[in-house]
């Protein structure tokens, strides 16, 4: 593809985030690629696989103890993206240490970890046991704590709203996180995003990845009532692209603080828009579901 | 469940459509070509999206038919706005295919022969495994809402048919009237069967029925399940079936992908009650 001129950075390159190099800047986002062992046979014309060029996965959210999910629907369509309500279905953190975390170093996944959990504390003695059973790990660089996860009925909604909340999270998972990149995902539906930024950058946080889902809601007009049992859902897909680089932008010039830039990204001239604007890396979600193969086709895009 | 030593690879193709043509009143066969030679197990399935304007956030999930170098077979109704657009389409029209994905149904076993049921947009897999491996024992029954949904021509003649409504039917073809399940029971019961293995895809009530059929006798019974989809692949988790857990009470039951640890479960272990 054509690139523009002020493109200068090959995303596949090393680039370094706060105390540790990362293999590139295309990421897949959390939630959006499984914890990072799906889909290592499927292939494509010209890929191998659908990690080639992979800056990072970030793994789907794991929280202290296993979590069903919400009940079906989970996901519903949208002309723009779509709403989910999964509810962070996740094997449990005793069980991602054991099986998952070791399987992703073993194939050599760059891996990002993401965490929630219901107390700031909790962060803090998650992170200690993964610094333990991980030290040694090289394709394991850092944590995403997800403070906005908005579907969860334990209003993972407000936690991240507030930033002494927020400032509290990061610097429990800071303590006990030495050598690796500490990211925080942070929810768009505030009205002063920069300070959650702030605070979290303040904390210790290397980067912010911004935004995660928007709040939202779609009507059955059969039934008259919500698609989604829970209500609302989490808005992504292309229609959250203009909602994205707004955030982003916001922090980049009100905050200074490191960002991941995510949302929307559907292609690599979209990546490109949060690189203008500032963004160290990118992170693809929705689009890596309708097509395992996005992030690493915008990888190679952007390469050159 | 019989598991086959190899699955075929997926892989994630470009393709464009070459047959999109009824083959009754509700079913629509659609042959597409893709950019690399494929293979699939009966059970499996694809993903569909259109490209251009009309591509949607989430590919479809489309049961294969059949598959032949670098042509895939499908059969679909059209049942909201993803098919409904791509039933108008022509052949030459572009699409993404994603494919083959999830588990098989079983493969056959010697000395169990194979009881099929398969109720309207349910015949493509069932189908599928009549073609790749049926052997004189086994028995297929077919269900649809009336004569005009059947699409006779391919369906093999040893099949058995049965309607909701009567109607007119082709010269030597025969439809009766009433539930599949129904008129399995009726052909089977008192023929001296050895025990059988139950493969079944249709819509709820008839996987269900297909699950207490072969309860009954002591048989195994396979369903192929269906489930709204966002990736097909195991990765977002959007589509999942409440399953038993092994050793636990009935409320304790799991979420399953449909699309990876499905489409095809055995009967018993679904959490029926727990299906919307």
């Amino acid at each position: 593809m054509n690139l523009p001129d002020w493109w200068k950075i090959d995303p596949c390159e090393p680039f370094v985030l706060g105390p540790r190099e990362f293999p590139g800047r295309i990421w897949t986002a959390s939630g959006c690629f499984a914890y990072g062992l799906t889909g290592h046979e499927i292939s494509s014309r010209g890929f191998t696989s659908p990690y080639e060029g992979l800056g990072a996965v970030v793994s789907k959210t794991v929280t202290p103890m296993a979590r069903t999910g919400n009940p079906m629907p989970r996901l519903c369509e949208l002309p723009t993206g779509a709403l989910n309500s999964i509810g962070l279905e996740n094997v449990g953190f005793d069980e991602f240490l054991a099986s998952v975390l070791p399987e992703l170093e073993r194939r050599g996944v760059p891996t990002v970890v993401s965490l929630a959990a219901t107390r700031p504390d909790e962060f803090g003695v998650m992170v200690a046991a993964l610094q333990m059973a991980g030290a040694d790990y090289e394709h394991w660089h850092g944590v995403e704590i997800n403070l906005s996860c908005p579907n969860v009925a334990e209003g993972g909604h407000d936690f991240g709203r507030d930033p002494e909340t927020v400032a509290r999270c990061v610097a429990a998972a800071r303590k006990a996180l030495p050598d690796r990149a500490l990211l925080a995902k942070l929810t768009p539906n505030v009205a002063d995003i920069a300070s959650l930024a702030k605070a979290a950058a303040e904390s210790g946080a290397d980067a912010v990845s911004v935004i995660n889902t928007v709040v939202g809601l779609e009507v059955d007009l059969t039934s008259g009532r919500p698609v989604l049992p829970r209500r609302y859902g989490g808005y992504s897909g292309p229609g959250v692209l203009p909602i994205a680089l707004a955030k982003v932008d916001e922090i980049v010039q009100k905050a200074g603080v490191p960002v991941v830039g995510v949302g929307g990204i559907g292609g690599a001239q979209d990546a490109l828009k949060f690189f203008a604007l500032g963004a160290e890396a990118v992170q693809v979600g929705t689009a890596q579901m309708e097509d395992p193969f996005a992030a690493a086709r915008i990888a190679a895009d952007l390469s050159g | 469940m019989n598991r086959f030593e190899t699955i075929p690879k997926t892989r994630r193709c470009q393709a464009f459509i070459t047959i999109n043509e009824p083959v009754s009143s509700g079913l629509i066969r659609l042959e597409i070509e893709v950019d690399q030679e494929m293979d699939f197990l009966p059970g499996q399935f694809a993903m569909l999206n259109l490209m251009g304007p009309r591509k949607r956030t989430f590919g479809r999930p489309f049961s294969i038919l059949a598959c032949s170098g670098n042509r895939v077979e499908f059969l679909y109704r059209v049942v909201g706005g993803g098919t409904g657009d791509l039933a108008g389409l022509k052949p030459g029209h572009p699409l993404t295919m994603l494919g083959p994905l999830g588990t098989p149904f079983p493969a056959p076993v010697p000395g169990q022969p194979a009881v099929l049921l398969a109720g309207g947009v349910g015949l493509p897999p069932v189908l599928a495994w009549w073609h790749r491996f049926s052997r004189t024992d086994d028995r297929a029954f077919f269900g649809a809402r009336d004569p005009g949904d059947l699409p006779w021509d391919l369906l093999p003649v040893s099949w058995d048919a049965s309607v909701d409504a009567q109607g007119e039917t082709p010269v030597g073809r025969v439809a009766w009237q009433g539930l599949v399940t129904e008129l399995a029971e009726r052909e089977l019961t008192g023929m001296d069967l050895p025990p059988s293995m139950v493969l079944a895809c249709g819509p709820i009530p008839l996987l269900e029925a297909a699950g207490r059929f072969a309860e009954g006798r002591g048989w195994d019974c396979f369903v192929s399940m269906e489930e709204h989809m966002g990736c097909g692949y195991g990765a977002c988790k959007g589509c999942v079936i409440p399953i038993r857990s092994d050793g636990q009470p009935e409320a304790e039951g799991r979420n399953a992908t449909c699309c990876q640890e499905g489409p095809i479960f055995r009967a018993e272990e679904i959490l029926w009650k727990q299906i919307r």
